[in-house]
């Protein structure tokens, strides 16, 4: 009977949350377009520096990424292995992506060394600081709702931004590489994020704290956006 | 020393464009009459719409300013420049919002700029090309990457009744003399602005800045359009002791003495001779040819002193959006440059002659750019 009850209460929370998610999601995705160089990219007028700028900054994001992802796994108790094992998994599937960025950066005209010692920026500072704090908290399922937004990112936001840049910037695929490989890859993210929704901790609570931990993410990551090359 | 490029020209034409027969519904009537005077003035300048920062109803929500921050903000939008970047700005204006402090700062402040370093021009039409000149050589020099540079006039806020009536100005019958009237048929609001950089656009045409000259002869002439004083003895509106007194003296308007605006013709057509003598201007390189006047009979009588000097240029290179867009003062050049860029097509190479000249107290600016 417990079971039973369980479910149907996923089937009302499930869909309450992804309304949630989704109106945060549209909300971000068109704030997008009001960021200086996402607007410029949409005014067709982005130079090559806007593009090796971009990557500058997403690096640091993205090494760390799979970073916080880990931290949050090692905070996820027993009770809850199988979705340690997702964290897990996710994490291992990200920490390489930002060699591709890198490579991206230096067929640009880009230094390698440079992207490496890059400092982050001011937003990408607030951004990691956090991530690293709510992964820190005991069972952060709430990261979830941080994951949708990064990964609807780079399910939807990347491929489209990548194929104006290599449109405007006449690249060739490989050089457009992580944003293009974000937009063709991320769906498999989407279905582990499904499954962990049904994993079984889901509450009322845990509703709220989702989508206040999107809305978050959606803002900083806006931010980090907002202030490239304000080191 | 760099190369130095107009990137992305803007305009700002507030409100819709207004014709002829509803240009008393902006500027009002004096002391409610029908002007006399305005159907003739608009035979002479042929200007068959304009536009107005004023509504019908006489009420604004512009200022000076505000319209040159919004074509500003409309050549950064044509722009691979983003608005955090912009260094340097420079801004020009015949009559400046607030007499303290300056034009640029004003203009700043509607901005959403960083901090920049900004110098003001107040001159006449010629005070855009003081504006850009002084851009151009910021960047040509390296002290600044790039450049933003804003003209424009809210002239029409200063034809109002309200400037005219009670003043020595209004002669029997209570009608403007033709040196007030000309200048309230003739003249209207805009703004236009452009983006300098020391480096061409990666998407589309740029104009590369070859050279800009400037030259006043007010040593020569008393002032011709002038507006805050009495022209002859000169006598600034401050020296009344009152602004009561400077105004029913009619200080507070704008006139233009025809005369002397005939004495400089020969002036400013010799200047273009010598620069057509030193080979600084070849008439048949040139691609097109923009040259600010108030009115067509001013250019007619242009094409007369060109023809007998022999260096008459051709019609067909004339451009040139007087007649549509009104005459705009400073903004003027700016608003031709933008249409000639963003609707014409312009093709790799071809050269765009401009000329500013300016009857305040006679100014002659000359710029050759070249589209690459």
């Amino acid at each position: 009977m417990a079971t039973t009850a369980l479910n149907s209460d996923i089937d009302i929370l499930i869909p309450s949350l992804m309304r949630q998610l989704i109106q945060v999601w549209g909300d971000f995705d068109s704030s997008l377009n009001r960021v200086p160089i996402i607007d410029k990219l949409n005014r067709g007028k982005f130079r090559i520096e806007d593009y090796q700028l971009l990557l500058l900054n997403l690096r640091q994001q993205v090494v760390e990424g799979a970073c916080w992802i880990s931290r949050a796994a090692s905070n996820i108790s027993e009770a809850y292995f199988e979705l340690r094992s997702l964290f897990i998994q996710h994490a291992a599937t990200e920490h390489r992506d930002f060699k591709m960025l890198e490579e991206n950066y230096v067929s640009v005209g880009g230094i390698l060394s440079s992207i490496q010692s890059q400092p982050k920026n001011i937003g990408s500072e607030a951004f990691s600081a956090y991530m690293y704090h709510q992964a820190s908290r005991e069972n952060p399922f709430h990261l979830l709702g941080a994951m949708f937004i990064i990964e609807g990112l780079g399910n939807r936001k990347a491929l489209e931004l990548g194929e104006k840049i290599k449109e405007q910037l006449e690249l060739q695929p490989e050089q457009v590489s992580f944003l293009l490989y974000h937009g063709e890859n991320d769906e498999s993210h989407m279905e582990q994020f499904d499954e962990a929704l049904r994993s079984g901790f889901l509450t009322e609570e845990y509703v709220a704290r989702i989508v206040k931990t999107a809305k978050v993410t959606a803002r900083l990551y806006r931010l980090q956006l907002e202030e490239l090359g304000n080191y | 020393m760099n190369k130095v490029y107009i990137n992305a020209i803007g305009v700002c034409l507030p409100g819709e464009p207004v014709p002829n027969d509803e240009i008393e519904q902006h500027i009002g009537k004096i002391n409610h009459q029908k002007s006399r005077l305005g159907p003739l003035i608009l035979r002479q300048n042929k200007i068959k719409q304009r536009h107005y920062a004023i509504d019908k109803t006489g009420h604004t929500q512009w200022t000076g300013s505000l319209l040159v921050a919004e074509a500003i903000n409309h050549a950064l939008q044509n722009s691979e420049l983003m608005p955090n970047e912009v260094s340097f700005l420079a801004a020009a204006t015949s009559q400046a919002d607030f007499l303290v402090p300056g034009f640029a700062s004003m203009v700043h402040g509607e901005l959403d700029l960083p901090p920049v370093e900004v110098a003001s021009y107040q001159s006449v039409c010629a005070s855009s090309m003081m504006a850009l000149k002084n851009a151009w050589l910021q960047v040509k020099s390296g002290e600044h990457p790039n450049a933003v540079v804003g003209a424009g006039e809210f002239a029409s806020r200063y034809f109002q009744p309200g400037f005219y009536e009670n003043t020595k100005l209004l002669g029997e019958g209570g009608q403007l003399p033709m040196s007030a009237e000309f200048l309230r048929w003739t003249l209207s609001d805009g703004a236009g602005a452009v983006v300098l950089e020391d480096r061409p656009n990666r998407h589309g045409h740029s104009l590369e800045i070859e050279w800009i000259t400037l030259r006043s002869f007010a040593n020569r002439f008393k002032p011709c359009m002038y507006a805050g004083g009495i022209q002859e003895p000169i006598t600034p509106w401050g020296n009344s002791f009152s602004p009561e007194v400077a105004y029913r003296q009619g200080t507070m308007t704008l006139q233009q003495d025809f005369k002397l605006l005939s004495e400089m013709l020969p002036v400013w057509v010799g200047e273009y001779v010598k620069l057509v003598e030193e080979g600084k201007v070849a008439i048949e390189d040139m691609d097109w040819f923009l040259c600010h006047y108030s009115t067509h009979s001013l250019k007619l009588e242009l094409v007369k002193l060109l023809e007998k000097a022999g260096c008459m240029i051709p019609e067909e290179k004339w451009f040139n959006n007087l007649y549509e867009k009104g005459n705009t003062g400073s903004a003027s050049m700016f608003v031709m440059l933008d249409e000639l860029f963003n609707q014409k097509d312009l093709v790799k190479g071809q050269k765009i002659f401009c000329v500013i000249p300016e009857s305040g107290r006679s100014i002659i600016s000359f710029m050759m750019l070249k589209v690459v």
